[in-house]
């Protein structure tokens, strides 16, 4: 609770100082003082401070953030209709960035000191300075425009669609540049897991490499791997805004740009709520999941 | 019996309905926000809102400068009471696309409709962005079915250009009551299209409306397209590449990259004539501006030394390195407040403002600004001068900051930058608050009239951003206020910019080109000054 209330004070205030006026982008290109001061009573921020704040206290409490300024759509409408296209590209990226990751990292710590670990080491490196818009910019280029291995851009009318064709050349963008940070951060905590005791004693005991990475390894380093991933979580709810722009995918990422650009608060508090109040629910489940992993962990 | 003519008549044009195979596919650099007329200020919406709702009057689609023509309206209207009255017949046997909300009735577009959809501009509820246009009307009648009378606060002789104006097309109060606040997403009107699919901020579908009105233009009936399909893609490169892919017909929103297929000489790169790729060029009705406030105390007021300071700044922005770098030449100089396309444009004119520094230090150092020991000129009184310029933190602004800089610095005139987000910047300016900020303004109607507002005294701390109060120019300005189009009112116009340019309240910089590009099987496209849904004209192969 007490998180939460800072996050809504920090977004109220954060607005009402560096937002700008919404009516004067609401007004058009003339306006008179008397239209200007008839939209700021119309949005209701004309009102004393404490009494807008009170009043988004309230729409948190009822969840009901109402509509949009600029398009008068309503906020809960907003996200159920641009939600869809964000998850069928964030939940399938998140799933085969983590896999491929978990089972590249296991490698270059299985063979740590070997050419292929330093081979995929300089690449992590180098792969990660590179901004995502980059990769963004030349896999459009390359694989949509001159190859034609996918649409350039676009969203489809059916899921099947829009995950087999257009999330596709989205959902690689996004594996390629999490791959980098994710492989290097595996990779360190499979090789402080390889150095413990318990190790040496499962070889010693007989078991075959597969059992000892698969098995003892990844369960031990499972805690670091479930925060890391956990805390991905909550960012599906905002959504990739440059992959969702530069592909024209109608997510909730691009929505945000979009009331950002225009002030629109109702919009701007609504994600910032809700990815706070996921990202609560995520920590305590991955509170809960530690426990599940290691039962030497200890809620409290 | 009406009825029944009416139905036949549907029969008989349905069957000779716009190819529905023939689909425009087009984008969009911008979400569009609805297309409720009254509560739109987009450009995108308002191409949209063209498409599905017909106004009284029109624009000829290829005369120049643009000139009026009925649309709906069976003819001009019949303008009284010197200026002061409007009286328009609407044609008989146009339809409303179908829906649910008229409950399976046929609904014919009445007298009554227009004065609806006007009067919701009169609505302080609906905080129309667009209220300021329909600020002049007192009074909406109907006197018989069919006949409009528009009576006005004040004489307006351009009153007309308001009736064509994209967002004055006729909505049906039923519909409008039975979406209500979701109208924006179900417009229902009698144009040339209607919308089919829309997901918003992303796909936009129109078809041919099957019950448009019969319009007919070189033999055939229009529109002869089945539909246009808009994509929303913010994004230049996916613009660019959808275009080279052949995913889209027409593409417009390309400035970024217009070297890539333009020569320096503004023709179409062979690479893509080969191909079939043809350019459409026009420079936008529109005008980019450095104003100066004349209320503030550094550059403000009509005295001598001001308006010699206010010269050399104008003198020493190198207007040539705006167009060549920052626009990448793609706009022309203005030499005149209104645009080419548009009435009163005068092509003839040349601004008496030139790119001097030579003259602009010999003019500072005329009048007293002298240069002190950091190699920076103070105020005649020894005071520091500081010029204070406003942009926002785009890079694009960034680019203006660095320009204006390099040419205040030609002068040994010390800048500051202040930077504010876009609202901030507007409401300051409406308080005349800022010292200079670069401006544009884009024609609401093509008339000269909306573009000599701007600089109309009682308009200050509106659309008059410079605060410019000048006895001589708003004498002209409202005498001109009072004449048609012609002779004698573009003298008027030509003795206001000359005032303009003495109290050198404005440089005027440049107006952009609208380069639209268009695949090969597009026919019959040619940019209107200010229609934006040219789709009506539009054939495919």
């Amino acid at each position: 609770m007490p998180t939460l209330l800072g996050v809504v004070l920090l977004v109220f205030f954060l607005f009402n100082w560096v937002g700008g006026d919404p009516a004067y982008i609401l007004a058009g290109k003339i306006a008179s003082p008397e239209a200007i001061e008839n939209i700021r009573r119309s949005l209701g921020v004309d009102q004393p401070y404490w009494v807008q704040l009170w009043i988004f206290i309230k729409q948190i409490a009822v969840a009901d953030f109402g509509a949009s300024w600029s398009t008068n759509e309503r906020v809960s409408q907003i996200f159920a209709t641009r939600l869809g296209p964000s998850l069928t590209v964030l939940v399938p990226l998140l799933l085969i960035s983590t896999l491929l990751a978990l089972a590249a990292a296991m490698l270059v710590a299985y063979y740590r000191g070997s050419l292929t670990d330093r081979a995929i080491m300089i690449g992590c490196t180098v792969g990660q300075s590179v901004s995502i818009l980059v990769y963004i910019l030349v896999f459009q280029y390359l694989l949509a425009y001159q190859l034609g291995w996918f649409p350039v851009q676009g969203w489809g009318s059916t899921f099947a669609d829009n995950l087999l064709l257009y999330a596709a050349l989205p959902i690689l963008v996004g594996v390629v540049v999490s791959l980098a940070p994710d492989i290097r951060l595996y990779r360190s905590v499979f090789l402080d897991e390889m150095s413990q005791d318990y190790v040496r004693t499962a070889r010693a005991k007989g078991l075959g490499e597969g059992r000892v990475m698969w098995l003892h390894v990844l369960r031990n380093a499972a805690i670091p791997i479930v925060t890391n991933v956990m805390t991905q979580i909550p960012g599906l709810l905002a959504g990739a805004f440059l992959i969702e722009r530069f592909f024209s995918i109608p997510g909730i990422g691009r929505e945000v740009i979009l009331a950002v650009e225009r002030s629109d608060f109702p919009v701007i508090k609504a994600v910032t709520v809700y990815v706070a109040i996921a990202t609560l629910i995520i920590n305590l489940a991955a509170d809960l999941l530690y426990r599940a992993l290691d039962p030497r962990v200890q809620l409290k | 019996m009406r009825h029944l003519v009416a139905a036949l008549s549907f029969w008989v044009l349905g069957a000779q309905a716009a190819d529905p195979s023939k689909i425009l596919r087009i984008t969009f650099q911008a979400a569009e926000t609805g297309f409720d007329p009254v509560r739109v200020s987009d450009y995108y919406s308002g191409t949209v809102i063209e498409a599905i709702f017909d106004p009284l009057l029109t624009y000829d689609y290829l005369a120049r400068p643009a000139r009026l023509v009925p649309n709906t309206a069976v003819s001009l209207p019949e303008i009284s009471d010197q200026g002061r009255t409007y009286t328009l017949a609407v044609k008989r046997g146009i339809y409303f696309a179908d829906d649910p909300a008229f409950k399976g009735a046929k609904r014919e577009l009445t007298a009554a409709d227009y004065a609806y959809s006007i009067g919701r501009f009169l609505d302080p509820k609906k905080r129309s962005p667009y209220a300021f246009l329909y600020e002049g009307v007192a009074k909406l009648e109907t006197p018989e079915r069919y006949t409009l009378r528009i009576r006005l606060k004040h004489p307006d002789l351009n009153f007309g250009h308001v009736l064509a104006f994209s967002l004055s097309g006729a909505v049906a109060r039923e519909a409008i009551e039975a979406y209500g606040d979701e109208s924006a997403a179900h417009p229902v009107g009698t144009g040339p299209f209607r919308l089919k699919r829309y997901v918003r901020s992303s796909k936009i579908v129109l078809e041919a409306n099957p019950g448009y009105r019969e319009v007919v233009r070189e033999g055939r009936r229009l529109p002869l397209i089945g539909g246009v399909e808009i994509s929303i893609m913010e994004e230049t490169q996916s613009r660019w590449l959808a275009f080279q892919r052949g995913d889209t017909d027409m593409e417009y929103q390309l400035a970024e990259v217009a070297p890539t297929f333009i020569t320096p000489g503004g023709e179409l790169k062979p690479e893509f004539a080969r191909r079939g790729i043809k350019l459409e060029r026009s420079v936008d009705p529109e005008i980019i501006y450095l104003y100066f406030n004349m209320q503030d105390k550094t550059v403000g007021g009509l005295s001598k030394e001001k308006i010699a300071l206010r010269r050399a700044i104008a003198m020493a922005y190198k207007i040539e390195d705006q167009i060549r770098i920052i626009r990448k030449g793609q706009s022309i100089r203005a030499q005149y407040p209104i645009p080419p396309g548009v009435a009163g444009h005068d092509p003839d004119y040349r601004s008496s403002i030139a790119h001097d520094p030579r003259a602009a230090n010999a003019l500072l150092d005329k009048f007293g600004y002298r240069k002190g020991p950091d190699g920076y000129r103070s105020m005649p009184d020894g005071e520091r001068l500081v010029i204070r310029y406003s942009s926002t933190p785009s890079e694009r602004d960034r680019q203006f900051d660095e320009l204006m800089k390099r040419s205040l610095d030609s002068i040994a005139v010390r800048l500051e930058i202040h930077k504010d987000r876009f609202p901030e910047l507007i409401k300051l300016e409406n308080q005349c608050r800022l010292m200079m900020r670069t401006s544009a303004w884009i024609a609401d109607y093509p008339d000269g009239d909306n573009f000599m507002q701007l600089l109309y005294g009682p308009n200050s701390g509106q659309s008059n951003n410079a605060c410019y109060r000048s006895a001589e120019y708003d004498k002209r300005y409202e005498k001109s206020r009072l004449l048609p189009h012609g002779p004698e009112r573009d003298r008027l116009y030509r003795e206001m910019t000359r005032i303009m340019e003495t109290d050198t309240v404005w440089l005027l910089t440049d107006s952009r080109y609208r380069n639209v590009l268009l695949q090969p099987r597009v026919r019959g496209f040619t940019k209107h000054p200010v229609m934006h849904a040219e789709w009506l004209y539009i054939d495919l192969e």
